[in-house]
Formats: structure tokens, sequence, C-alpha cells
């Protein structure tokens, strides 16, 4: 029985798309139900429908043997995990982003800088890895933008799929920190203990990505 | 202010009935390293940190600190092979190799859960002074048969060799930047971004699948003929040859089973200089083996030293056996005597009787409760406790 760990919304619907063109029945998956744990014993997968920020810490525990998460949420946790698989989709970047006053460099003249995210860890490691400068972080939980429209912060850290959000309130991207897409993750233990039925899981679904990445050539 | 009468987040009491296994698991494992000619050494619950953090083997803030009567910093004992290698650089007498072993608790703040806890007994030996396959094999052989010894049955063991990585850099001339990024990737078995990496440096097709054999998910059975094909640098080779010599070995221990070879165990930094192993089992989701040689780190305390040692993660052992169904011992006393209130008689039979069965080697509570021959049965029964003796006027 493998248990899988999947990001509820669109991710898990993607993610259990791909499952199927590699040949894995998911009618369990799909069941339309508030069912958070949902099971097929004919088909010997179990999965689960998480948080995605608590997707990492289900695998890295062994709670589920794999999971399908974005890059943000692996960067944001650094759990200690396999990341096997680049899946493609759920494509965007990890930004700084502020007032487009503060694009070309005049984002480093402000000192002492606040900086409103849901990602902590990852604004940290960048601003202090990356820029060697301390910053005071303020978390928040959503609506990001808000924070420098009505000055709780200079800049946010957020992530940035087409952008619209931040040019309609007159933002912009000011650095991008990482691209950003969905993986496949795996516990450490079990791609030792079940590796039977994880590897050959993580071959069909590489598979599945080329063709998916050489069609998108194609066009 | 509410009191604070449960204990810190990351440490536990150990029941009745656990605390029977772990003990008993503990006199096992004791004997074992005993039975290899391994002794036995305690080192002290609180190091100066320096220790540690001057090798930089370790992130500070993992450690528990705290500061002695003149403001030094010291810090709780965060693993076994530290204190051993100051030991064996500063205090063990000149005659190699030594054979150490331990059995303590360790302190770390962990990220708890799954099993991981801020405070957990570690088993493990050290094998100090002397290099060589067929060391490296004897300790392997002693992670098994540690874990084999306390019921861990479905065991697997990854063995990898740091050479193996050094030398496929040092083959494909990759500088030091690239090579940390293929690192992390390899750790990861990322082999997305090795691909990515590979082309953006204009690697050849042979160096880049050579690096995507190190990301492989688990071992291929082939493993040791694809490296052969890849690996020109002596380094490698001779990390290689290495690999096969342990894995001869083990075999003649009657091991091959548990163990395999993956490229992609690298250890970490600066740390480990020859073999590295992981042991796995069902039910957790860390490893509950772990070691490897380390050559450079005793050197570190003064007195060059090569060495290779292994700890054992006896809470987390347990931890997994419990939830793969374990059943515990029962930790109840097989017997109770009793006598009569008052009766000087009847207090002296029934202390010689449990005397007596305690030299045979029962458990015996003798009642000082004053209870009834009644009382007496009830309490039996509601303990789990199978024979009763009382003593009243007459003898029972």
């Amino acid at each position: 029985m493998l248990t899988i760990a999947l990001s509820k919304g669109r991710l898990a619907e993607k993610a259990i798309e791909l499952l199927e063109k590699a040949g894995y029945d998911c009618t369990a998956a799909k069941e339309k139900s508030r069912k958070l744990i949902l099971e097929d014993e004919k088909t010997g997968l179990r999965f689960i429908m998480a948080k995605p920020a608590d997707v990492p810490t289900y695998v890295e525990y062994g709670a589920a043997d794999l999971g399908v998460v974005g890059k943000d949420t692996l960067l944001e946790e650094e759990r200690q995990l396999y990341e096997v698989i680049d899946l493609g989709f759920g494509k965007c970047r990890m930004c700084v982003a502020g007032p487009k006053e503060l694009k070309d460099g005049k984002l480093d003249k402000i000192p002492n800088k606040r900086v409103g995210t849901k990602y902590p860890n990852i604004t940290r490691a960048y601003f202090e890895g990356v820029k060697k400068e301390s910053v005071e972080i303020i978390k928040l939980n959503g609506s990001v933008e808000l924070a420098p429209l009505i000055g709780l912060s200079e800049v946010i850290v957020d992530i940035v799929e087409s952008g619209r959000t931040l040019y309609e309130n007159g933002l912009d991207v000011i650095e991008t920190i990482a691209d950003i897409s969905a993986r496949v993750v795996v516990n450490r233990v079990s791609m030792k203990m079940k590796s039977d039925e994880i590897r050959p899981m993580i071959d069909k679904l590489r598979e599945q990505v080329e063709i998916m990445n050489a069609g998108k050539e194609e066009q | 202010m509410s009191s604070k009468f449960y204990t810190p987040d990351g440490f536990n009491d150990t029941l009745p009935g656990v605390c029977a296994f772990k003990k008993d698991a503990e006199s096992k494992l004791r004997r074992l390293f005993s039975l290899h000619g391994y002794e036995e050494i305690e080192t002290p619950g609180f190091e100066y940190a320096d220790i540690y953090t001057k090798p930089d083997f370790l992130k500070e803030e993992d450690l528990y600190k705290l500061t002695d009567s003149k403001g030094r910093l010291l810090c709780a004992r965060y693993d076994g092979t530290i204190p051993a290698a100051r030991y064996a650089a500063t205090l063990a007498k000149d005659k190699l190799p030594l054979r150490l072993s331990y059995i303590e608790n360790m302190y770390r703040f962990n990220q708890t859960g799954g099993g991981k806890q801020s405070e957990f007994t570690q088993a493990g030996a050290e094998l100090m002074g002397i290099t060589g396959s067929d060391s490296d094999a004897e300790v392997i052989a002693m992670a098994i048969r540690s874990a084999l010894e306390i019921g861990v049955t479905d065991l697997q063991v990854s063995i990898g060799q740091t050479g193996l990585f050094e030398g496929a850099v040092s083959q494909t001339g990759l500088d030091e930047e690239t090579a940390l990024v293929i690192r992390d990737a390899i750790t990861a078995k990322d082999s997305v971004t090795i691909e990515r990496v590979s082309k953006e440096k204009g690697l050849t097709d042979d160096n880049r699948d050579m690096f995507l054999m190190f990301a492989q998910p688990t071992g291929d059975a082939d493993i040791l003929d694809q490296m052969k094909g890849f690996f020109t640098d002596p380094i490698a080779k001779e990390a290689l040859q290495n690999l096969e010599e342990i894995l001869e070995a083990l075999e003649d221990y009657g091991y091959q089973k548990y163990v395999s070879i993956d490229p992609g165990l690298l250890g970490s930094v600066d740390y480990y200089t020859g073999v590295v192993f992981k042991g796995y089992t069902y039910e957790v989701g860390f490893p509950i083996i772990g070691g490897g040689r380390y050559d450079r780190t005793v050197g570190v305390f003064g007195r060059e030293m090569e060495c290779v040692g292994f700890s054992f993660g006896l809470s987390l052992a347990i931890t997994a056996l419990m939830r793969q169904g374990l059943e515990l011992p029962d930790p109840a006393p097989e017997s109770v005597v009793g006598y009569e209130k008052n009766n000087k008689d009847a207090r002296r039979s029934a202390i010689t009787l449990a005397e007596q069965m305690r030299l045979g080697g029962t458990s015996v509570i003798l009642d000082t409760s004053s209870a009834s021959e009644e009382e007496l049965n009830k309490f039996a029964d509601d303990n789990d406790i199978q024979t009763v003796f009382w003593f009243d006027g007459g003898e029972k």
C-alpha cells in the first residue's frame, strides 16, 4: 500500500490526471466527497488530501510515502525529502514585489526594510543569505499585496503567476527569487523500504512528464 | 501563572512496559558490544560547546546550551562519536586500535514528531586507529546485528562511499560551486537539476549520466558494474574497491541480504571520509542506523586517527517496533505475599518466603498495607498478578 499526499485543489486534480495517464487507477481519489482519506484496496493506493503547506510534513515523517506539492512550499518548509520529479505544471515565480518606483536597484537604497509575506523562511533566506541584509519580516496569511499599499511594509515576497493582481494594484515584480512548479517528493525511508512500488511509479510519471514537455515544445 | 507539571517539548517519560523492553534491549546491546571486544565508556552529560562547534560538524542552534560558573559555554551531549573522539585524542592509551562503545541519552533541538525527540537513546560503537575494508565491514555488521538483536528484522542498510563523488568531481573538473549544486541535487535525488546544470556547464553525456547515476531513486542491482564503466579517477576507483571488499566481507557475516549500494549516499560535507551507511525499517520516516568512516575528526582534537563507527537509534527503533506490533513485556510482578495484621509470626514467614522466591528469580511483592486475604486477592486480580500467598495463624 502506497500513501500519496496531495495538495488540496488544482494541484491535486492535475496530479491525479497525470497518475491516470501513467496507468494508475485513481477512481478513489476522484470521488466527490468530504473524505480526507481516499483508499482503494484493489489498486493499493491511498490518497490523503492535505493543506499544501502540510504535504512536506506528512512525507518527511513517513505518514505519506510520497506527495505532490509546489516548490514554494518545499522551499518554505525545508524538509528532508527526496525531490524526484519536476512535474512542470503549477508554474509561477517567487518574487519580491512592491511599488514600481522601487525597480532598477532602488529597493537596495531603503534601509531596514519591512517585508510582508506568507513565506517567512524563504524571505529570510533570500535577504540574509543572498542579499546579505537583515529585514523586518511581517508574517501575513493572505492578500499580501495589501501590505505595501497601506504602508504595513515596503515590499512583499509572494508567488506571482500572471502578475495581474500586482499590476491592477499599482505594484510590480522587483526581483525574482526562484522559479516554482509542482514536484513529486518521496520519504527517504519509503524510497528504500517500498522501492518495488515507488521506483516503477517514478519511472512511469517521468515518462509522462517527458511526453507532456515534448508536446509543449511542438506547440 | 500556571505550573508546568508536564514534560518539556520533545521530552518524554518512559513508562513501565516500554521501559522494561528498553532496559532489556540495552543489556542485549551492551553484551553484544562486549562480545566483539568493544569497551563501554561514559562521557559527561555536558561538554564544552567548542568540541562540537569548532570543527564545524553541525549547526550551533541544534545544541542545548548552558554556561558553567565561569560563564563558559557548555552543551548537552549531542552524540556519542565526538566525545569518543575527544577521549581518544586526549586520554586514551597509546595502544591502537581502540574499540569503544556507548549507550547514552543524546540531546538535540530536533524538529520533533514521527518518532523524533529532543532526548533519545543511542547505542554505538567506534573502531579507532585502524583503516581498511574489513574494519568498515565489522562496524556495519555490528550495526546490523544491533538492530536484529532487539527484534528489528525488516531492515535495509544502504552503503555509499564519499570517494565516489569526490572522484567524479575531480575527473570532470567541476568548479566548487557547481559541484555543491550537483551534490545537493544528488542528496535530494533531484535528477532535473542535474540535467539542467549539466547542460548549462556543457558536460559530456557520459559525465551527465554519471551524475544521474548518483541520483538513482534506489541503487540498481548492477550498480557496481555501472559505476566501473564511469570512473577513471583513482580516488573513485579506490572507493569502488572498498565497497566491493565490504560487500564481500558482509557476505561472510551472512548479512548480504540486508545491504545494498547507494552511490547517492554522500554523508554530510567534510565529515565522512570513506564508507557511509544508513539503516532503515518500516513505520518510522527516519533512519535508525547511521555511520561511516571519519578519518579527520580525531585529528581536530590533536591526534591523527583513522576511525569508523556507527550509532543505532534505540528510541526510534523501539518506536518502529511498537508501530510494527511489538508486544511489550508485562512488567507486573509474578506473585504477592501477604500476612495477617499484627501477627509477627505470619510476617516472619511471609518475609522468609518472599526472600526465598526472589533468590530463585521470581518477582514478589510483599504486601505492607495490612490487607486482608480477600483484599489481597482482589489486588492481585486488578494488577494481573498470578499467585497469592497468605499467612495467618496457621500456614497457607
